[in-house]
């Protein structure tokens, strides 16, 4: 029963991963850790995160850009995670989101985002060394503008992910974990019916955004409610174009970036908290942002209630 | 503990299946809908057209074309069977070119146009020492690239396209009827054609005229795009060929007429007063005056660092349809005073719509933006007026004439529009208060009045005229497009409202030389 419940609480750190990827770069970075919830309980986390940053890759020149100054993205995100089986989990989130930029004269944009669902599935498992597929797919909940970039609070695709996790835990509790993932984004509609892409004017509304995908490693240690973790993470998209020079970022850039961050959690009974710090070390296209996140987490059975106290 | 399973056959086979589905979704169909103009079967030969007034030249027979050999001569023969030859022989890449020109040779150079436009309209970033370097037309590629193509640069680059396609037209429908060279394939009924052939007599080449004149005034304007636009002039005259539709001796007469006329009117361009047309030394004089007729707070840029402001002195280019002391008689009223119970009320409407900005508001900021990167307003409205054009099934020359009256009647209104700016020197909203925001990027310049409304009011008017059936339509998107300004939270109300009726006042001059050229 202990290490039931120890396994559950650790499940619900997958809540606050979430919004990483939403602020620093425009693919989602969604659970990611090889930790499950059981059957029959669930967890809900809500998230406050915080990105921010001052210099920003166009194309490959690293500048900074005296009319936005400090680009600042916040959000607030519920999340829940539902233990089918040990094996299977099954976790829906959404974002509100918040941007603005401390000098200049470029408008504020908030709303919801995308809401996003996810199944994983742990299929090998073994002295400690497990595999998981996971499966992903994200619709925007709303029309926010998606091409006045970087204000606007997303992009407007759909997508698809696809990830595969490996993970081992040695008993003293530090563990290795490695993912990797591709992200299927769909063609986006912008209220404009002209755009320039890839040196090429278009006469369309229609955009293509590029497929990306990603990969990390993480290693931490993980025993009896207390999380501590390092990681690194590198996305990019299958393609796409720059900026242009002194032009705005699109929906169509490839924007790449590679993530060094640490994350702890505590949870030493069904209400814990989590808190995650990350910065940009090198990218294209994207802003070299610093963030963070802290959360609560609460974590419930949502049958037969009593018959785990 | 329990016992573990090395491998789940059922969740990898569930897990395969959500992948599979999930490519299949949204790997498919991953091309955008880019529309693909049909090729163009004019409605009527405009024989007439040879009559019609040209803008620069004197006269349609101001530049001589020679003669051609007659069709029974020995060296026609010999073109034909020429031409013969390389029909022959032609590629599914050349049947391609044939169909992309197809769809008309003044509107392929018209969008080619607006693609430069919208490629170099980047506005220079500031140095290490806040300065913004200018850009220098002997070195067009160097970072600032030349030229920064904002919209009166673009307004002015596709009137002189225009205006050179059209004289060049007109000319070359003179020597059409005055020749009647027949087309090869009614010579010769052997000769294969990829395009439908109509009796528009052939020679010189409608195609090589409009490709040599817009060539000749788009490398002067685009000095960067040299060998782009080479291929661009040797693929259109080559697609000619290929299709069956000329003899070599139709393209060259057409080539050699069409750099005459390019020549001719590049010579009006140097002496449009567009190169003194930044002149920043005239803007403390312009501020002083702008106080003492009621400006209290004049406008100044707000970009870090502050950027000079967007061609002061383009007010006094020469403009198209009318004469230069005419612009100051198109200028409006002064706006409402600052702090004025009547600026106070425009002001107020901003300061809400930038709490409550609705989607739609965003929309409509955002379609009519055609902000950095894009083609500029005067190249939306040239994309309408090619699109009706070619809708309409009208000749060459006629879609020339069209997009002349449209492109100098943009470029008029983009001339009284900095007159105006200029003079008055007023604050854009983002000045007198910081809670105004924008959603579509701000321009630096002076507010009063809205570029947007006065090209759009000018465009719509113009086409309304040429296409009295798209009327009510035509004026709705103008007015659209100068709302858009006050919802993008970069105008006053009264900018946009007072910009759009001095547009349709500057079009009308258009419409009026339209009702006199001889094609109506």
């Amino acid at each position: 029963m202990v290490i039931s419940l120890q396994k559950n609480l650790r499940a619900c750190s997958a809540a606050v991963l979430a919004l990483l990827g939403i602020s620093s770069a425009a693919f989602a970075q969604m659970p990611n850790d090889a930790i499950y919830m059981s059957k029959n309980t669930a967890c809900l986390a809500v998230s406050y995160s915080h990105s921010s940053w001052d210099k920003y890759w166009e194309n490959s020149l690293k500048r900074e850009n005296f009319n936005i100054g400090t680009h600042t993205t916040q959000g607030v995100m519920p999340m829940l995670a539902v233990g089918i089986t040990k094996n299977l989990n099954v976790i829906a989130a959404i974002p509100y989101l918040w941007t603005q930029a401390s000098a200049g004269n470029l408008k504020w944009q908030r709303g919801f985002q995308d809401v996003s669902g996810w199944i994983k599935y742990r299929f090998v498992n073994v002295s400690g060394f497990s595999l998981h597929a996971i499966a992903g797919a994200s619709l925007p909940s709303n029309n926010y503008v998606p091409d006045f970039l970087p204000m606007s609070i997303g992009i407007q695709c759909k997508t698809a992910t696809g990830r595969l996790l490996a993970s081992y835990r040695h008993k003293t509790g530090v563990y290795l974990t490695a993912s990797g993932s591709y992200i299927f984004r769909s063609k986006i509609k912008i209220d404009r019916d002209a755009y320039q892409a890839g040196d090429r004017l278009y006469g369309t509304n229609e955009v293509v955004v590029p497929n990306a995908y990603d990969a990390a490693v993480r290693v931490g240690y993980l025993k009896k409610g207390i999380q501590a973790e390092g990681f690194m993470e590198h996305g990019a998209c299958d393609g796409g174009d720059n900026i242009r020079r002194n032009d705005m970022p699109f929906p169509t850039n490839n924007m790449k970036s590679t993530i060094a961050g640490v994350y702890a959690k505590y949870q030493p009974k069904n209400i814990g908290v989590n808190a995650r710090a990350a910065y940009v070390l090198d990218g294209r296209n994207v802003g070299q942002s610093t963030s963070f996140s802290l959360g609560v987490l609460y974590q419930f059975r949502y049958i037969g209630k009593s018959s785990e106290k | 503990m329990k016992t573990k399973h090395i491998f789940s056959l059922k969740g990898t086979t569930a897990t395969t299946v959500i992948l599979a589905t999930l490519m299949m979704v949204f790997s498919c169909s991953k091309t955008v809908n880019d529309p693909v103009a049909s090729i163009n079967i004019p409605s009527s030969l405009d024989e007439n057209a040879g009559n019609w007034k040209p803008y620069v030249l004197a006269a349609t027979s101001e530049i001589p074309v020679a003669e051609p050999n007659a069709a029974t001569s020995a060296e026609y023969k010999a073109e034909i069977q020429k031409l013969k030859d390389v029909t022959s022989k032609i590629t599914a890449q050349q049947r391609e070119q044939v169909n992309y020109w197809g769809a008309g040779a003044v509107f392929r150079w018209n969008e080619i146009g607006r693609e430069l436009a919208a490629r170099y309209n980047t506005p220079p970033a500031s140095d290490k020492d806040g300065k913004y370097p200018l850009p220098d037309a002997a070195n067009p590629l160097a970072d600032p690239k030349f030229p920064f193509a904002n919209p009166p640069y673009t307004a002015r680059a596709l009137a002189y396209l225009s205006v050179a396609q059209y004289d060049a037209l007109i000319t070359a429908w003179n020597y059409k009827f005055k020749y009647n060279r027949k087309a090869p394939s009614k010579t010769d009924q052997s000769v294969l054609t990829l395009l439908p052939v109509t009796d528009l007599p052939s020679y010189p080449s409608e195609d090589a005229v409009v490709a040599e004149a817009s060539v000749i005034i788009l490398k002067a304007m685009f000095p960067g795009e040299v060998p782009f636009l080479e291929q661009k002039l040797a693929e259109h005259k080559n697609s000619r060929l290929w299709a069956g539709m000329n003899v070599e001796s139709d393209i060259s007469a057409g080539a050699e007429l069409g750099k005459a006329v390019g020549a001719k009117v590049m010579a009006r361009a140097k002496t449009d007063g567009m190169g003194t047309a930044n002149n920043q030394a005239k803007t403390a004089e312009m501020i002083a005056n702008a106080r003492t007729i009621g400006t209290t707070e004049p406008w100044v840029s707000q970009e870090v660092p502050a950027r000079p402001p967007m061609l002061p002195t383009y007010g006094g280019v020469l403009p198209w349809n009318f004469d230069r002391p005419t612009i100051v008689t198109l200028r409006p009223e002064a706006p409402p005073a600052l702090g004025s119970a009547e600026f106070q009320k425009n002001m107020d409407e901003l300061l809400n719509i930038a709490k409550n900005q609705t989607r739609e508001q965003a929309r409509i900021a955002s379609f009519w933006s055609d902000g950095v990167g894009s083609y500029t307003p005067p190249g939306h409205w040239h994309r309408r007026g090619a699109n009706l054009c070619h809708d309409n099934s009208f000749s060459e020359v006629r879609t020339a004439r069209t997009l002349a009256l449209l492109g100098t009647a943009i470029q008029d209104a983009g001339i009284c529009c900095w007159d105006t700016k200029y003079y008055y020197y007023y604050p854009r909203p983002n000045q007198m208060s910081r809670k105004v925001k924008t959603s579509v990027g701000l321009p630096n310049f002076p507010s009063y009045t809205s570029g947007h409304s006065m090209f759009s009011g000018a465009g719509a008017e113009v086409l309304a005229h040429i296409f009295p059936s798209e009327a009510e339509k035509l004026n709705a998107m103008a007015a659209e497009a100068s709302l858009s300004r006050i919802y993008g939270l970069i105008h006053y109300r009264f900018d946009c409202e007072t910009g759009l009726a001095t547009g349709h006042k500057v079009g009308n001059y258009a419409v009026q030389r339209a009702k006199t050229d001889g094609a109506e």
